[in-house]
């Protein structure tokens, strides 16, 4: 059964706020992006490291830096414990997979560090797709 | 009583199309040399797990250098680099390696790269063949389009994380964290010539049309690629390998595309048998 958007927005907000990895480089991890998994979208919010809000019903003209956008099949994929090869990472599935990656990515480029970080933390968390 | 590892560091000063580099190599063992190129933006340390295996140093001479820009290699002594951009091509490269192997007077040595350093290796089979016993191209192919990026230097982000976590995924998830934290680590070291580097890999790097020229009586080439490698996928170098005559493939499985730094308990279980191939055929 699929998690309700409400309780993966929790579940990712409590397993970002405490990561070790994320806590150790926290200040200006600062931006707002949107995943896009087909059937569910949200914006997470970032506020020096914390996770300030997550919009889990955005409207047309919600604002974000950048967005990773997938099926949710890839976005299953990415949040299996140990994910099939071409399915472990934001460059590997925009190369070899569906993955697109939009708007201002110098915003994710300067972030990388924890974002990937961040997004990684779906093979613990799972998706809501 | 104090650790030492038994591996040495030592500089020697080759010049190559009239750049003079003061070139710093680490080395262990004794026999057969096996001299190891780092990847792209990064340095010799890549090879640590193998320069201190017993099970290899025993039989094989291991020298892991610096590329000139890289780790303890400084830029050109005698030029003033910082006014020209820095974009490696396949002929200084190569240039580069024969004049740091004449430099040690070694005899036959087996050549194996990693990434830009496989596909060095495969130019090296194709145009110095009777200057290397064979050669190991890991994480290589013909071609390596793509990563020629301006984001690896790019002045509104912090280039040493840019490039570290940009290669993380090139890493398989099954890898030790501390042997993958590791290579991030080493990746945040070499920003600034990380971009020129891959000019060599993506841009002037593209032997399309020429592999079956590659003479593997006089030079075997045993490619091998991890299962996790986006960049240089696994269907990459299989197609690599198959145009060239007697060409070996080997795929490793839950590896990724810097296997001797991610995980090298895992990487040597390959390498032994690629040692073992070219034993049997040299």
């Amino acid at each position: 059964m699929v998690m309700s958007l409400r309780d993966w927005a929790v579940r990712f907000s409590e397993a970002s706020d405490r990561d070790a990895t994320i806590g150790a480089m926290a200040k200006y991890f600062t931006c707002t992006y949107m995943w896009d998994m087909g059937t569910a979208k949200v914006i997470v919010e970032m506020i020096d490291g914390k996770v300030y809000r997550i919009n889990t019903d955005p409207r047309p003209l919600d604002a974000y830096d950048f967005a990773l956008r997938a099926s949710p099949a890839t976005w299953r994929e990415f949040a299996r414990p140990v994910p099939e090869p071409m399915y472990h990472g934001i460059w590997a599935a925009s190369f070899r997979r569906d993955l697109k990656i939009e708007g201002n990515t110098l915003v994710m480029m300067q972030n990388l560090r924890n974002f990937t970080v961040q997004f990684e933390l779906l093979r613990k968390v799972g998706v809501p797709v | 009583m104090a650790k030492h590892s038994p591996v040495i560091g030592r500089y020697v000063t080759i010049d190559v199309d009239g750049y003079e580099y003061k070139v710093f190599y680490l080395r262990n063992g004794q026999g057969q040399p096996l001299v190891c190129q780092h990847t792209a933006g990064c340095h010799n340390h890549q090879w640590r797990g193998l320069l201190e295996d017993e099970a290899i140093t025993r039989d094989y001479d291991v020298i892991a250098y610096d590329l000139a820009r890289h780790g303890k290699s400084d830029p050109p002594h005698n030029r003033e680099w910082w006014k020209e951009e820095y974009l490696l091509t396949a002929d200084h490269y190569m240039k580069f390696v024969v004049a740091f192997c004449d430099a040690l007077e070694l005899k036959n040595p087996i050549f194996m790269g990693s990434s830009f350093g496989g596909n060095l290796a495969l130019q090296l089979a194709l145009h110095h063949p009777d200057r290397f016993r064979a050669v190991i191209p890991v994480e290589a192919a013909e071609h390596a389009p793509g990563f020629f990026l301006d984001w690896w230097r790019h002045p509104h982000a912090n280039a040493a994380q840019v490039c570290a976590s940009g290669v993380w995924d090139l890493m398989a998830p099954q890898s030790p964290d501390q042997d993958r934290w590791l290579t991030w680590h080493y990746y945040t070291q070499g920003s600034e010539v990380f971009r020129g580097d891959l000019y060599f890999y993506s841009i002037d790097h593209d032997l399309r049309g020429q592999l079956g020229n590659i003479d593997t009586r006089r030079c075997p080439v045993i490619m091998m690629t991890g299962t996790y490698d986006y960049l240089t996928p696994p269907e990459a170098t299989e197609n690599t390998a198959r145009q060239i005559p007697g060409g070996i493939y080997i795929e490793m499985e839950d590896i990724g595309h810097f296997p001797m730094s991610e995980n090298y308990p895992l990487f040597a279980v390959y390498l032994r048998e690629a040692l073992r191939i070219i034993e049997e055929r040299t």
